[in-house]
């Protein structure tokens, strides 16, 4: 089965933008075990791409073999124009990883863990100071620069793995489930930081088992299942191919008079019924407890 | 106690599962059992294992001389080797010990004066000097046993002022009673002596040279130095090479310490990594790996007085070849091992090993041929040799190039192959 998004309709500017990733027909197995089978996908520059699935459907196969670390047993990859097993080097240059794990020295302050990974992504020395500050500021760690990561807690640290990857200013970023285990506040961070990527233009490919944030952040969704692409498309698109359920909901421009309209179709024989429209629990959370980082306490 | 079964099975379980604690708990004891059992063997005089290795120069080249190296020959304890030049070879720390026999030695004995035979000894190999004496006296004795008592007893005689026709029937008397003792041990079933090393005084032949006709001339060892400072070189240098070992294999580990964190991973990612992270590594287990030298050496320069600057470029150059070659041997482990438990156990294995077997524990000459043969397989041989060269023998950096040659090449093999499981198990993906 494949899913390609070639005529996709989600997005604007980025359907008319070349191909930031393509590929075709990849497999990937891992003894007898198949974790990737004829898969087919394709960004477009600029484009956030939700990557979905169970877990074992393949997801972190696919964003390891498209970022260089794996290489694929059959098919056809190109990511920003190049081959990851034959132009990893130059690839690499150009691309960021966020890794499902922390990946960060703890003995390290936060400031000496990203000068020296700014150093190994080839940030020039000339910038380093001003990429730093930058990644701190991004993660909202600056004021906390020169304390051991092994002091941070788990959403200081989540949000200092992610700008780890973002030093060298790349063009295509791989995030893989960036969001794990962190409070509201680090992950309303984190989507405020993901936003402002989408913002200037870089490509995003991310994957989450948090299908908000997906509804949130990507522009296009593709579901993995059995190491397949089962569905691709806009939310609305992927909505579409659901059959919809009996009822329908009709909004109003303000609550005032929706009594007056119940009565008003119930006197045309409509049968409605009025249901507030209630806050998610996430947001009921954000709205008790606010939308500051809360990085006070060591993990 | 059904509980506490439980819990024991399940711990048993656990135990049984983990390789790494199995071996260091059955395997290791084994290993250095076997490796101690031999060494301890030979130190002890086993016949079948430890000869001490004596030069012998016969200047004489007499029918008298001969039958002394014979029967230095047949002692248990000895490994003779006729040849030349040997006060330079023990200086030099080729052989514990040499017997110079002059020319005329045996003309001398027959005309009633024994004296001229010379041993040079290496202090720092004092161990070897007692199964030397042990092994011999007897042999000496058993070849010119009658013309040194005999000379002796002239000697004596004339101290005490007896000369001419006196003299020669108390020396007829003497010579009579010297046969019967033959003559007894010629029935007794007496062992020759072996090596009683741990019979011996500390030095047995410093009590009685001369009137043996034998000088004692130790040539080794700088001005200032002492048998004790002998000990305390080996020690110092062979707890430096061992633990050398274990803290640069413990460095080695960051590798999979840095897997296990991810940011191995994250490194393989960047544009720039590839074999500079493993180059990194090397350097920095170099960095410790010389401090840890530097620190230990100056130690041991001013609690034991161990004459580290006789040759300070030497042990500078030596102890650079010894750390690449230690810190290859890490990385070789790191690359290997798949988890820092097993790395743990397998480095501790190894260099245990290595060190019993490579003299960090205790001098290899001590030890039987094989097992000298064997320890060189190891670079800590090869380190012990180029300290003790240096710190002992007093050799500059020319006189241990083949140490340092070794230790070199053994770095660059290990290095190489550290490499070749780099790049199979980290930079190649599958």
């Amino acid at each position: 089965m494949t899913s390609t998004s070639s005529s996709d309709t989600a997005g604007t500017d980025p359907v008319n933008q070349p191909l930031a990733v393509a590929v075709r027909g990849l497999g990937k197995s891992f003894g007898s075990r198949a974790a990737l089978r004829d898969l087919d996908v394709e960004v477009r520059r600029g484009e956030a791409l939700g990557l979905l699935g169970p877990n074992g459907a393949g997801k972190t196969t696919a964003i390891r073999i498209l970022s260089t670390s794996t290489a694929a047993d059959a098919g056809h990859v190109r990511v920003l124009g190049l081959d990851p097993s034959r132009d990893a080097a130059a690839l690499r240059a150009r691309i960021g990883v966020v890794p499902q794990e922390i990946a960060l020295y703890d003995e390290l302050t936060a400031r000496e863990n990203l000068e020296f990974f700014g150093r190994m992504q080839g940030v020039p020395p000339t910038r380093l100071d001003e990429r730093v500050t930058w990644a701190l500021t991004a993660a909202g760690l600056a004021d906390r620069a020169s304390d051991a990561v092994k002091t941070f807690s788990g959403g200081m640290q989540r949000r200092l793995n992610i700008v780890v990857a973002l030093l060298h200013e790349p063009e295509l970023v791989f995030l893989d489930e960036p969001t794990v285990g962190i409070d509201p506040q680090s992950r309303n961070h984190v989507h405020e930081l993901v936003s402002t990527l989408r913002a200037k233009g870089t490509t995003l490919v991310y994957t989450t088992h948090q299908l908000g944030e997906v509804e949130r952040l990507c522009d296009r969704i593709v579901i993995l299942d059995h190491g397949r692409a089962i569905a691709s498309g806009s939310l609305a698109d992927l909505q579409s191919r659901v059959p919809a359920r009996g009822g329908r909901r009709l909004a109003l421009g303000s609550a005032d008079r929706a009594e007056e309209a119940r009565a008003l179709l119930a006197a045309h024989g409509i049968e409605a019924r009025l249901e507030r429209d209630l806050p998610g629990l996430e947001e009921v959370f954000l709205a008790l407890t606010g939308h500051e980082l809360r990085d006070g306490g060591a993990s | 106690m059904r509980h506490a079964l439980t819990v024991a099975a399940k711990d048993l379980r656990i135990f049984v599962r983990d390789r790494t604690g199995m071996m260091l708990t059955f395997a290791l004891p084994l290993v250095l059992v076997t490796i101690f059992g031999a060494a301890m063997g030979a130190m002890g005089g086993s016949k079948s294992l430890g000869k001490v290795r004596l030069l012998v120069e016969d200047l004489d080249a007499s029918a008298k001389s001969s039958a002394l190296v014979d029967a230095l020959r047949r002692a248990d304890g000895l490994n003779v080797e006729v040849t030349s030049d040997v006060r330079a070879r023990v200086a030099d720390g080729k052989a514990p010990a040499a017997l110079r026999i002059p020319s005329g030695w045996g003309a001398g004995l027959e005309a009633g004066r024994a004296s001229g035979l010379v041993l040079y000894r290496d202090p720092a190999q004092s161990i070897e000097q007692q199964i030397v004496a042990g092994n011999m006296m007897p042999a000496l004795m058993s070849v010119a046993g009658k013309e040194i008592g005999r000379a002796m007893m002239r000697k004596s005689l004339k101290a005490f002022g007896i000369e001419g026709e006196a003299a020669d029937e108390m020396e007829k008397t003497l010579s009579a009673t010297l046969a019967e003792a033959d003559a007894a041990d010629a029935t007794a079933s007496g062992e020759p002596s072996g090596a009683t090393s741990g019979d011996q005084d500390a030095d047995p032949l410093r009590g009685m040279p001369r009137t043996l006709g034998l000088e004692v001339d130790d040539v080794t060892g700088p001005d200032h130095a002492s048998e004790t400072t002998a000990g305390q070189s080996h020690a110092v240098a062979g707890i430096a090479v061992m633990m050398l070992l274990f803290s640069l294999s413990a460095c080695g580990g960051t590798i999979l310490e840095e897997e296990a964190q991810g940011t191995l991973q994250r490194l393989r990612l960047t544009p720039t990594a590839g074999r500079s992270v493993l180059i990194g590594k090397a350097l920095f287990t170099m960095v410790v790996g010389m401090a840890s030298l530097v620190l230990l050496f100056a130690f041991g320069a001013l609690v034991f007085h161990v004459p580290v600057a006789t040759a300070p470029l030497a042990l500078v150059v030596l102890s650079f070849a010894v750390a690449a070659a230690a810190t290859s041997l890490g990385l070789v482990l790191a690359v290997t091992c798949r988890t820092r438990k097993q790395l743990e156990g397998t480095s501790t294995l190894v260099i245990l090993a290595m060190s019993a077997l490579g003299g960090s524990w205790f001098p290899l000459a001590l030890t039987p041929a094989w097992y000298q043969k064997l320890g060189h397989f190891t670079l800590n041989a090869w380190a012990m040799d180029g300290y003790q060269g240096i710190l002992w023998y007093g050799r500059d950096l020319r006189g241990v190039l083949p140490e340092i040659g070794v230790l070199l090449a053994i770095a660059a093999g290990l290095m190489l192959l550290a490499l070749r499981g780099w790049r199979r198990r980290f930079e190649v993906t599958t």
